[in-house]
């Protein structure tokens, strides 16, 4: 067979999935309760100064939601970002990042959802639930989140379950991951899980995972995480803890919110704060943390900000943090604004 | 889908109707006022069970969502079946009261 051949029999194989791909989704569209294919994300800008230096951050995150027939949910999400650093001269430098968060396709059942694709790593509750930046309360990320590998590539099944009684609600996840080098998409040879206990009533959700990398020195990880929101006042406690076998040492975050929901005045104001610990890992040789950067030392830190709802999709942002860390201690400010859009990319017919 | 879902929470709804108040109240008056008030206390309840779950569920990690048109609401919904872990049965109520 001809090379030409072969792509023109390749492009028709495209072609053909394509149409295929095309008419299940119209399919699932006939009905006029039928969701439609969604185009959500956000967008942001920050204004970045850490320990003097001045950055600024514009970005953007969309997410493609493509749902097809009763089950299944094809959803891909990519960012694209452009971060000018301020130099000694007074000129800014800009330099492009980008990236696929995710490219996933879910098959959902009443116990259990299939996906396979790149996901987000199922370890911990940040980098699933918090890392937007349109969600998090604070736009630093913790500490401990490089210490796992937070995406993967593979399968993973996951769900959310009564645990017998409507008074708990039982939530896991299990994956595998292939070893891949792309630099936009890489990802570690590893598995592992989550599992979480969710306690509706009072409004608690504590939880554990395990990571275990299947390749080069084949470290390690153990987590814990609780989320706690009592009914009586606008406050959120949230929390996670890890630790490694390997290299990449332990550490903690615990955050609290506090929307100003009973001040009339003050009323679309949360209040943020958080405080955090990473200690590396011990016996380090000098190569391996100037190799590891910033999980090669101790460190704490300490941030406070607020967020002003503009509306639920409107939010501005303003926090300091201080970073105690040896020869990095650095005062962190940062203010912006970021916003959550969704469009749905077909006719809705109407509604609100 | 959507039809599927609220049928569905229909169904499950009915076994309690015989247990709520309304329902008690109206059976001492005509079968033929019955329905439609107990229909409206199915609903009624459905929808603060469904403005509860939401609440528990949906602002464990942000601010509530503004209620998108419905089409639009199921894909949301869906999305976050996957990326919350929401049981079944949350995710149908939580659909519900959103698009209601």
């Amino acid at each position: 067979m001809s090379q030409s051949s072969w792509r023109e029999r390749a492009a028709q194989a495209c072609l053909f999935a394509l149409l295929i791909l095309s008419s299940a989704v119209l399919r699932a569209q006939d009905d006029e309760l039928k969701p439609v294919p969604v185009l959500t994300g956000s967008t942001a800008y920050f204004t970045r100064v850490n320990a003097g230096q001045v950055q600024d951050a514009p970005s953007v995150s969309p997410l493609l939601l493509l749902p097809v027939g009763d089950h299944l949910l094809i959803e891909a999400k990519g960012s694209l970002s452009d971060t000018f650093t301020k130099s000694a001269l007074g000129d800014y430098n800009g330099v492009v990042g980008y990236g696929m968060t995710y490219a996933q396709a879910d098959y959902i059942t009443k116990y259990v959802t299939i996906t396979g694709g790149r996901f987000i790593t199922p370890f911990g509750i940040y980098g699933e639930r918090i890392a937007p930046n349109w969600i998090r309360s604070l736009q630093g990320t913790p500490l401990i989140v490089p210490v796992t590998s937070g995406a993967s590539l593979g399968g993973m099944l996951r769900g959310g379950i009564p645990a017998g009684t409507e008074k708990v609600e039982f939530n896991y996840a299990a994956y595998y991951s292939a070893n891949n080098t792309n630099h936009i998409v890489a990802t570690d040879r590893s598995t592992g899980g989550r599992i979480g206990f969710f306690l509706p009533g009072p409004r608690l959700e504590i939880g554990a995972s395990f990571q275990q990398v299947l390749q080069l020195d084949r470290p390690h990880s153990a987590g814990m995480h609780f989320v706690w929101q009592p009914n009586a006042v606008p406050l959120a406690v949230r929390s996670e803890y890890v630790r490694q076998s390997g290299i990449k040492g332990s550490g903690y975050w615990i955050e609290s919110t506090y929307r100003l929901s009973q001040i009339p005045h003050l009323s679309k104001v949360e209040l943020a704060g958080r405080g955090q610990q990473f200690f590396a890992a011990p016996n380090l040789s000098a190569a391996t943390i100037k190799k590891l950067g910033a999980l090669g030392i101790d460190a704490r830190e300490g941030d406070g900000g607020l967020n002003y709802y503009f509306r639920s999709d409107v939010r501005a942002s303003a926090s300091y943090g201080r970073l105690l860390a040896t020869g990095r201690n650095a005062n962190l400010w940062t203010i912006g604004m970021t916003y959550r859009f969704v469009m749905p990319v077909w006719p809705t017919g109407g509604g609100f | 889908m959507m039809l599927a879902l609220v049928s569905a929470a229909q169904t499950a709804g009915d076994s309690k109707k015989e247990n709520t108040p309304a329902a008690q109240t109206i059976s001492d008056g005509s079968k033929e006022a019955a329905a439609p008030v107990n229909q409206l206390s199915q609903d009624e309840s459905d929808r603060l069970e469904g403005e509860k779950r939401f609440h528990s569920n949906c602002s464990r990690c942000h601010a509530a969502p503004p209620k998108f048109p419905p089409r639009t609401m199921g894909t949301i919904v869906r999305h976050m079946r996957v990326r919350a872990m929401l049981t079944d049965q949350d995710m149908k109520l939580i659909l519900r009261y959103m698009t209601k």
